[in-house]
């Protein structure tokens, strides 16, 4: 599900596939295989290590989603209660929802949108030395470990002392200061604004990666025939870089539907279950209370979601070559 | 088309006598509104770090009347206090990150060099069962793993931390190095093959030597990874004592309540130390590395 765009790349055959053409040692015959004991005996111990902690957990999930199942008790099957309860019973799981769409709508925004702006204003730039410089200030705020970001964050934050209303003092604007993440009214719109705005990104790089490998005949005949720097993005690069769009989109999705890491980090799911969103829930369950079974469950259903965005993608989002 | 082609081949004077007297070239010149609008949101994007290393040498009352600049003098035994607390959890981390590393080259080598190098019967069979693993979601697996892990006794012990590095990690490294391997130019196996070199001397005296560019990608992505790794080491982990950075750093908010925000954010500028010493001296393979991560996580 991560490298999502894959199935293009790795099972199309790519080009050094050919090199390896088929030859009669390929062919499956009894003698072959026992011809080939070396290259087995080499993929062995990757071939059961992949086995027991890749293949075995995903599987175990989905069957124990079905199970009450906890650690130190033996698993019982309880059929699709998990499911239904989670869905109907618990009574926030449609907030929860809620919360995800509202992800879904800023990831867009902010790791797909965002990042092709500011690439597209980097790449404008003709300066070699200086689109590198903009491009090492690019990368430098990503030198931060991640759940450093978050917590520097978190800092800026803090009702008390903290940056963001000490500047809002500062310009006279104490009336908007106030606790952000303990606010239920500001807590989730505070989380999306972490990393504000959002340019410093990896999104940024692939961006200007596929700009830079854009033939600059299309951008002289695109001047010649006198179009505007917005005409020649919109008709222009981004059906190009079509391809970076995709893959981010599908990036973002996954990240909105799935990751719970700055949620766990800033507000654990609150005020009371503001900012929750289903994986907050899927960890409280699993490493709270005990219900590994009903973890699972929803582990299952945001697996069965993720692949919905990915085909609704695959569906909508077509690279300009194809 | 074949204007562009003209103005390729350098030909000055009919290149210069195309351009349209308009001037829509308007488009590639840098105006200074683009530079501002640049500088305007890197200047944000940059301030939370600004705010990290200002801080970290400041003690409490530095704090309270100068937030925003940098105050003298600097308490740099914010430092020594800060290693105090995370020194530990660095080591454990590079620890896990280099023996991860190293589990995961070698059997992503070996395998990625049985693949793209050996023929032998349901060789592509075995390659894609090995790299659907990577369209496995997180989700599926996390809680699980946990409890198979526990299974295991291997919750709570530095295995918990190294063998997913290890046996996750290869998945992409045998993604990554088999279509490079294969690339390869096979005159050169031949020749060594003809010498008498064995699996082993092929991958070791050919194969690596040639793959140095991608080995040093591959291993700066997997720190990259290994550094900013929390989920994971902060279910599988509650002794204090082998906990990774990440986790570390989250926890420390608790245990240092009373001694202000210098200690702390020394302890964040340290762990961004090794990402930017990786970056500076291998800058090239670090955003190589940076955007092949973005394609995995």
């Amino acid at each position: 599900m991560a490298r999502a765009d894959l199935p293009e790349s790795v099972f199309s055959a790519p080009a050094e596939d050919r090199r390896l053409e088929t030859d009669s040692r390929d062919t499956i015959t009894w003698a072959n295989v026992r011809r080939s004991w070396l290259a087995y005996a080499l993929l062995a111990p990757v071939v059961v290590l992949l086995l027991i902690f890749n293949y075995y957990p995903p599987l175990l999930g989905l069957s124990r989603a079905f199970f009450e199942w906890r650690p130190t008790r033996e698993a019982a099957f309880v059929g699709l209660e998990n499911f239904s309860h989670y869905l109907l019973h618990y009574p926030e799981s449609g907030r929860e929802f809620a919360n995800v769409a509202r992800f879904l709508v800023y990831s867009l925004f902010a790791h797909v949108g965002m990042p092709f702006v500011m690439a597209e204003l980097i790449f404008a730039i003709r300066s070699a030395t200086t689109k590198e410089f903009y491009r090492f200030l690019v990368v430098l705020p990503m030198l931060v470990p991640q759940i450093v970001a978050m917590l520097l964050w978190s800092h800026i934050y803090d009702p008390g002392l903290g940056p963001l209303n000490d500047f809002l003092e500062a310009v006279g604007l104490d009336i908007l200061a106030r606790d952000w993440l303990g606010d239920p009214t500001t807590a989730l719109y505070a989380i999306m604004a972490v990393n504000f705005p959002w340019v410093a990104s990896i999104g940024t790089l692939i961006f200007l990666g596929g700009l830079s490998q854009i033939s600059s005949s299309v951008f002289d005949s695109c001047l010649l025939d006198g179009c505007s720097w917005l005409r020649r993005v919109v008709s222009m690069d981004l059906p190009l870089v079509m391809g970076q769009v995709r893959l981010l989109v599908i990036l973002a999705m996954l990240g909105a539907t799935q990751s719970f890491q700055i949620i766990l980090v800033l507000t654990r799911g609150g005020p009371g279950y503001v900012t929750s969103v289903p994986g907050m829930t899927m960890y409280t369950r699993a490493f709270n209370t005990g219900q590994f079974g009903y973890a699972s469950a929803i582990g299952l259903l945001l697996f069965i979601l993720g692949l919905a965005l990915i085909f609704l993608i695959n569906k909508t989002l077509r690279p300009h070559h194809q | 088309m074949s204007i562009a082609m003209t103005r390729d081949t350098q030909q000055p004077p009919t290149a210069i006598r195309l351009q349209p007297a308009s001037g829509p070239r308007s488009w590639r010149r840098p105006r200074i509104g683009v530079h501002v609008a640049i500088a305007a949101m890197l200047f944000l994007s940059i301030i939370p770090v600004y705010l990290m290393v200002v801080v970290s040498f400041k003690n409490p009352l530095q704090y309270l009347h100068e937030r925003w600049t940098v105050s003298f003098p600097l308490r740099i035994l914010n430092y020594m206090a800060a290693w105090e607390q995370i020194g530990g959890y660095i080591l454990n981390t590079f620890f896990v990150a280099i023996v991860g590393f190293a589990g995961m080259v070698v059997l992503s080598t070996i395998s990625a060099y049985v693949f793209a190098r050996m023929r032998f019967p349901f060789r592509e069979h075995l390659y894609y069962a090995i790299i659907a693993l990577l369209l496995v979601p997180w989700v599926l697996s996390f809680v699980p793993a946990y409890m198979v892990y526990t299974q295991f006794g291997m919750v709570d012990t530095y295995w918990a931390l190294i063998v997913p590095r290890i046996v996750n990690g290869s998945i992409f490294g045998i993604f990554l190095l088999r279509a490079f391997f294969a690339g390869l130019p096979e005159e050169i196996f031949e020749a060594a093959r003809i010498d008498g070199a064995g699996s082993f001397a092929l991958i070791w005296h050919i194969t690596i030597p040639m793959s140095t560019g991608i080995l040093a990608t591959l291993a700066v992505l997997d720190f990259i990874g290994a550094w900013n790794d929390f989920l994971w080491p902060f279910v599988a982990i509650s002794s204090k004592s082998k906990r990774v950075i990440s986790v570390g750093l989250y926890l420390l908010q608790a245990d240092t309540a009373g001694v202000g925000l210098g200690p702390v954010f020394s302890g964040y500028t340290i762990a961004s130390i090794p990402l930017a010493i990786l970056f500076f001296a291998l800058g090239k393979y670090y955003v190589e590395g940076l955007v092949e991560s973005g394609l995995k996580a």
